[in-house]
């Protein structure tokens, strides 16, 4: 149930039963991420490759900063957000931050891909998560005072999941253009290097207490902006408009896996703030697992593979399974838990945010005070999101390909079962704080 | 807007801000990043 969090009652410290269940909740929150990160792939596999690669990111990212307006609109409606940022004003400056990273990451990972292929971007990438655990670590006491059993937990689950997505790139890259470069390694590293630090807007934001809908808001906008840059800088406007006119027939499908993008990042951020960076990334990043599951069994890669290379999909699978295991068991202590409220403490008095905010949010409690009042700009967002998604998907082209529909279809639903018990679960036991 | 214990405002804030290395890493990060796809293309 939602419980309202007055000035008084948030000065008793958290029971263990609520700490289980909200470690209970981001431990799920990180799986959906997964499921949902992992299944934003799909309908980019529909569209014609001759498309370029920043073009591509640049749609998704359209599609990701509508998504992200309209989702906390018909959530909690956009005076929450505006609640949220009247409380901790400084976040926005984060949130545009990280917004910024990730357009610059995704860029450095298409730049990976093209010049040494998925086999050595993908693994270099996804240590991303073990440079989150030291960020969590050094910055946000993060698995202190955790005990060895929790370390060996995440570092030794992190480190399984590492070699899993090693092998299951391997796997995926047996049917893909072979790569040269060194500049591919730095690009793919580089790419690691800024998701992994982009998790420390990420912490700092749910540590003081705002709610990750309102966090995308802002995100999106560095994202928007620094994407046009990179696109224009790179293409040229003329050539990116006809570039853009050209493939308007697939921009719906690209827009598309930018709303799947965006509520597996969603769930990815209440992973973060309820279970922590450590925990919640590495979790979320068993994407490639899913990834992979559409691509074997809806789009048909890997059909006619050697015995060496199904020997890899199953021992990655193995492996990133066994991982997030390993993370997921192991949950933070009443012991650690009391070190995240001491640096949630110490960001709340350096920029003056109120004692009882920091806690609720922490909680996942409603503040005394929040606002959830939906008001006519709220209507007037989700309309025209809906409204672009609906032109678009009347100008788009179903692409000739053989899919295997009963797979896709089993695939979704199987999103759509953990995005609403999820959800629900969400709701029940924090009101989507 | 909230207030800090002696009332400080914006401009307080944005001293804080460039005082908190949690600004700077991700910040430099972000640049090399950008210097980084420059050197790429």
């Amino acid at each position: 149930m939602n419980t309202v969090a007055t000035g008084a009652t948030v000065e008793s410290p958290m029971s263990a039963g609520r700490l289980r269940k909200l470690q209970t909740l981001g431990i799920f929150c990180g799986v959906v991420a997964g499921a949902w990160l992992g299944g934003a792939e799909a309908p980019i596999k529909m569209v014609n490759p001759d498309v370029s690669p920043i073009t591509v990111s640049l749609i998704m990212v359209f599609g990701v900063f509508l998504a992200r307006w309209s989702v906390p609109a018909l959530v909690r409606g956009t005076s929450s957000v505006r609640y949220d940022v009247s409380q901790a004003p400084h976040l926005v400056v984060w949130a545009v931050l990280a917004g910024c990273m990730w357009a610059a990451a995704n860029t450095l990972t298409i730049h990976a891909i093209r010049k040494v292929g998925l086999s050595i971007a993908f693994p270099l990438w996804n240590a991303n998560s073990l440079l989150g655990i030291f960020w969590g670590f050094l910055l946000f006491n993060e698995l202190h005072h955790a005990g060895w059993k929790r370390w060996v937990g995440v570092l030794g689950g992190a480190a399984a999941m590492f070699a899993g997505a090693t092998l299951l790139a391997f796997a995926s890259s047996s049917q893909a253009p072979p790569g040269k470069g060194m500049l591919g390694v730095i690009a793919a590293l580089g790419a690691g290097v800024l998701w992994g630090t982009m998790y420390i807007p990420y912490r700092k934001a749910y540590l003081t207490g705002m709610n990750p809908l309102s966090f995308l808001t802002f995100f999106t906008v560095g994202e928007l902006v620094t994407m046009i840059a990179l696109a224009v800088g790179y293409k040229g406007g003329t050539a990116l408009w006809q570039e853009l006119m050209s493939a308007r027939s697939m921009l719906f499908w690209l827009m598309l896996g930018g709303f799947v993008w965006v509520i597996g990042d969603l769930f990815q951020q209440y992973a973060a703030k309820y279970v922590g960076i450590s925990r919640g990334i590495p979790l979320s990043n068993t994407n490639q697992l899913w990834g992979l599951l559409w691509g074997i069994l809806v789009f048909h890669e890997l059909q006619g593979g050697n015995r060496t290379v199904y020997s890899q999909v199953i021992g990655g699978s193995v492996l990133m399974g066994l991982g997030a295991l390993a993370i997921a068991l192991s949950s933070a202590s009443e012991r650690e838990h009391s070190s995240w409220r001491d640096a949630a403490q110490r960001e709340g008095q350096r920029y003056g945010v109120e004692d009882g905010y920091v806690r609720a949010g922490m909680e996942g409690r409603e503040f005394e005070r929040g606002g959830k009042r939906r008001t006519l700009i709220d209507g007037i967002l989700i309309a025209a999101s809906t409204a672009v998604f609906i032109v678009l998907a009347a100008v788009a082209r179903v692409p000739r390909m053989d899919m295997h529909l009963t797979w896709a279809a089993a695939l979704a639903a199987a999103m759509l079962v953990l995005l609403v018990s999820c959800g629900i679960t969400l709701w029940r036991t924090t009101g989507f704080r | 807007m909230a207030k800090d214990e002696t009332g400080r405002e914006s401009a307080s804030r944005f001293r804080i801000i460039a005082t908190d290395i949690h600004f700077w890493i991700p910040l430099l990060v972000f640049v090399a990043g950008l210097v980084l796809l420059h050197e790429l293309r």
